[in-house]
C-alpha cells in the first residue's frame, strides 16, 4: 500500500467534492437546518395530563387527583372547552352536570359527555372514559378492593421523558451520513464517466490505494459532518469516545453503501435515485426511536439500527460501552462486509 | 540485453468472439518514433491498452523496458506517458492541480507545473478550470499530463486530431523534443502526412493484424509509384489533370504525346501518400 498516493487521492478528492457546487452547498445547508431543526423542537415533555372540567365545583376526589399528575382546569362553557382542546392546552374534557353528587347519590343514571380532540388516539378514548367511572365509584364510596403496584422494567422515565429533538438525533445523524455517500457516489460515477478513472489507473496507483483513497476520504467527510451535527447538539456530554466510535463505524458503512450506489450508476440522477432509496431504508430504524414500538423485530435486519441503536441510546439512557458493545460489534462486521461488497462490485464492474 | 523499447509478440486480444488484436508481432527501439496506422476499429486502441497495462492480452506477450506488461504492469506505468484519445482531465480542477495531482502520484520530487504549461503554450493559464477551456487547449493538457514522469515511453493516442493547425503544430513539435530527449514515440494517428513526416517507422494495422511495418520511405518505395501530374488548357479552354505514371516501358512515349499534342500550364512530380499505399496493400482507406 503506498499511503503518498492515498493521501493524495484523498486531497483530490475532498477538493472535487467542495468545488461540486451542489453537494458542497447541501452538505453545509444541511447541517446548518438539522442543527437549527434540532433547536427548534421542543427541548422537554410535558408529561402531566391536563383535564378540563365544566362544572360549578370541583367533585370530591378530584382533588386528590391533582397531587398524582393530574392537572385539573374548572371551565365556564363547552366552547371554551371545545377551543382549548383544539388548541391542545388541555388533553381531554369531562362535562359534567350540575347536580352529578345528588343524582349519583339518588341512584339515577347520569350522562356525562367526554370530549377529545380529532386526532386523539381511538385506543386511548376508552381508558378516559374508564378513568371517569372509577372516579365514580370511589365519589359515591364504592372503591374496588384492588391494590395496584407499578412495575416498570429498564429505567423509569417518568419525570425525566426524552424530548422530541433528542428522538429525532439519530434520524439526522443517519440523514447527514447518507447526504455525504451520495457525494462520495456521485464523485466515483463522474470519475468513470469522465475517463478520469482510466488516468489513474495508468500511473502507479492500484487497485488498493483508489479503494482505500475513495473509502477515507468518503467515511472521513461523513464521520466529520455527523460529528460536528452531535457536537452541535450537545451529543458529546455523554460517553463521547463512544458516540465517535460509533459514528465512524456508521460513516464506514454507509462509504460501502456508497460503493454500491456507485456501482450502479452512471450519472447524478441515478447517483441520486438510489440514493433515496437508501436513505429511506437506512432512515427506518430512526422511526422506531420516534415512534417507540410501531416496528417489531425485523427492523434489526436493517444495518444502520445498530447505529441508531447505541446513539439513542448512549445519548438519551447514558448507556455505556458493556450495554452497547454487541451492537458495535455488529456495527463494525456489517461495516466490513458493506464495505468488502461494495469494493468486490465496484472493481467488477469498472476494472 | 534487449535494446528495444517495446517487443510484441503474437499479441492477441479478443472481446467474447471478436478477435480484435489477432498475433501481432513487432518492436519498437529506444528513441524511436512508431507510427501506428489502421482504420477505425482496427485494432490500435486495444494494441495500445494492452501495452499500457490496461488490457491483459489473451495471448501472447509484450515487454516495454524489458518488463512484462501482464506481471508487471505497475513498473511500467510507472515509466510511461500516456495522451488517451479522449479527453479525461479533471474538469473542475484548474491545469497546474491536474498536473500537480499526477506528478504526485507518480512521485515526481520538485516538479514544475508552470515549465511544463509554457512548454505546451499554456502559460497565463495555469489557474483557469480546465471546464473553461478550448478542445485545442484540453489536447495540450492532455500531452502536458502525459509528460510530467518524464516518460521513457510516450503513448500518443490521436493527439492532434480535431485541433486547429497552430495547435496540432505545437504537439508535432513537441512529439519531436521528446524523441530528442531520447524517448520512444508510440504514435497512434489518422493523419498521413504527420505519420509520414514524425515516424521514423510506421505500422499499418488492418482488421487486427499488421499488413506493413518499415520506413515511410522505404514502403514508398516497395509499394508506391513515381507519378507526374501535368495541368494542360483543355478543349473548352478550362484548365484539365492529366496523370503520367513513371517507370513504365511507355513512359517515355506518353510524356513526348503529352508535351507535343497538349498545351501543358504546370508540371510536378508526385510521390506516393502513406494513404495510397495503405489503400492499395488493405483494398479499404483509414477512415
Amino acid at each position: 500500500m503506498n499511503w503518498r498516493i492515498v493521501w493524495t487521492l484523498v486531497r483530490k478528492d475532498l477538493k472535487l467534492f467542495f468545488r461540486n457546487r451542489f453537494f458542497a452547498f447541501v452538505s453545509v445547508l444541511g447541517l446548518f437546518a438539522y442543527i437549527g431543526i434540532y433547536y427548534l423542537l421542543p427541548g422537554s415533555v410535558e408529561e402531566a395530563i391536563k383535564i378540563g372540567l365544566i362544572a360549578d365545583e370541583l367533585p370530591p376526589i378530584f382533588d386528590e387527583l391533582q397531587e398524582e399528575g393530574l392537572d385539573l382546569v374548572l371551565l365556564d362553557s363547552e366552547a371554551e372547552l371545545e377551543q382549548r382542546l383544539l388548541d391542545g392546552d388541555i388533553t381531554v374534557g369531562y362535562g359534567l352536570p350540575d347536580d352529578l353528587m345528588a343524582g349519583l347519590l339518588s341512584g339515577s343514571k347520569q350522562q356525562i359527555k367526554v370530549y377529545f380532540s380529532y386526532d386523539f388516539p381511538e385506543e386511548l378514548k376508552d381508558a378516559y372514559i374508564i378513568l371517569f367511572r372509577e372516579l365514580v365509584f370511589m365519589m359515591t364510596g364504592q372503591e374496588l378492593n384492588v391494590q395496584a403496584e407499578e412495575v416498570v422494567l429498564g429505567q423509569d422515565m417518568a419525570g425525566a421523558q426524552i424530548p422530541p429533538r433528542r428522538r429525532m438525533l439519530p434520524l439526522m445523524a443517519v440523514f447527514v451520513l447518507m447526504i455525504e455517500t451520495m457525494g462520495l457516489s456521485s464523485l466515483i460515477s463522474a470519475e468513470v464517466e469522465e475517463g478520469t478513472l482510466t488516468a489513474l489507473f495508468t500511473t502507479p496507483m492500484g487497485a488498493r490505494e483508489l479503494f482505500v483513497g475513495k473509502g477515507a476520504a468518503g467515511a472521513g467527510m461523513a464521520f466529520v459532518q455527523a460529528a460536528l451535527l452531535i457536537v452541535a447538539t450537545g451529543g458529546l456530554r455523554r460517553e463521547p469516545v463512544l458516540i465517535l466510535a460509533a459514528l465512524l463505524l456508521g460513516a464506514l458503512l454507509v462509504t460501502g453503501v456508497g460503493f454500491l450506489m456507485a456501482s450502479g450508476s452512471r450519472d447524478l440522477m441515478s447517483v441520486m435515485g438510489w440514493g433515496i432509496l437508501a436513505v429511506v431504508v437506512l432512515a427506518l430504524p430512526s422511526f422506531s426511536v420516534l415512534f417507540p414500538g410501531l416496528f417489531t423485530g425485523w427492523i434489526k435486519a436493517i444495518p444502520s439500527y445498530y447505529l441508531v441503536d447505541t446513539v439513542h441510546k448512549v445519548i438519551n439512557f447514558g448507556a455505556g460501552w458493556r450495554e452497547v458493545g454487541a451492537n458495535l460489534l455488529a456495527l463494525l462486521g456489517l461495516s466490513l462486509a458493506f464495505l468488502g461488497l461494495g469494493v468486490a462490485t465496484l472493481q467488477r464492474r469498472y476494472r | 540485453m534487449d535494446t528495444n523499447a517495446i517487443n510484441a509478440e503474437e499479441l492477441t486480444y479478443r472481446y467474447g468472439d471478436l478477435t480484435a488484436v489477432d498475433h501481432i508481432s513487432f518492436h519498437v527501439a529506444q528513441g524511436e518514433i512508431l507510427g501506428f496506422l489502421g482504420p477505425n476499429g482496427a485494432g490500435k486502441t486495444t494494441t495500445v491498452m494492452m501495452l499500457t497495462g490496461q488490457l491483459r492480452p489473451k495471448e501472447g506477450r509484450a515487454t516495454l523496458l524489458g518488463l512484462d506488461v501482464a506481471r508487471q504492469s505497475k513498473k511500467i506505468q510507472a515509466q510511461i506517458g500516456i495522451c488517451f484519445e479522449r479527453t479525461n482531465l479533471y474538469e473542475q480542477m484548474n491545469a497546474k492541480e491536474n498536473l500537480e495531482l499526477f506528478a504526485q502520484l507518480f512521485g515526481v520530487r520538485s516538479f514544475d507545473a508552470s515549465a511544463l504549461l509554457a512548454r505546451v503554450g499554456l502559460a497565463g493559464r495555469e489557474r483557469d478550470r480546465v471546464a473553461t477551456y478550448s478542445k485545442g487547449m484540453r489536447q495540450r493538457l492532455m500531452v502536458a499530463r502525459a509528460l510530467v514522469n518524464r516518460p521513457s515511453i510516450l503513448f500518443l493516442d490521436e493527439p492532434t486530431e480535431g485541433l486547429d493547425p497552430v495547435s496540432a503544430e505545437a504537439i508535432r513539435h513537441i512529439i519531436l523534443e521528446e524523441r530528442q530527449r531520447g524517448a520512444t514515440v508510440f504514435l497512434t494517428t489518422h493523419d498521413m502526412l504527420e505519420a509520414d513526416r514524425l515516424s521514423d517507422r510506421v505500422a499499418f494495422i488492418d482488421r487486427g493484424k499488421i499488413v506493413a511495418l518499415d520506413t515511410p520511405h522505404a514502403l514508398k518505395q516497395a509499394y508506391g509509384q513515381r507519378r507526374v501530374m501535368a495541368q494542360v488548357v483543355g478543349a473548352d479552354g478550362r484548365l484539365e489533370e492529366r496523370e503520367i505514371v513513371l517507370d513504365t516501358p511507355d513512359t517515355p512515349d506518353t510524356v513526348r504525346q503529352l508535351f507535343s499534342q497538349e498545351r501543358v500550364v504546370t508540371v510536378h512530380s508526385e510521390e506516393a501518400s502513406l494513404e495510397d499505399i495503405f489503400i492499395q496493400i488493405t483494398g479499404r482507406g483509414l477512415v
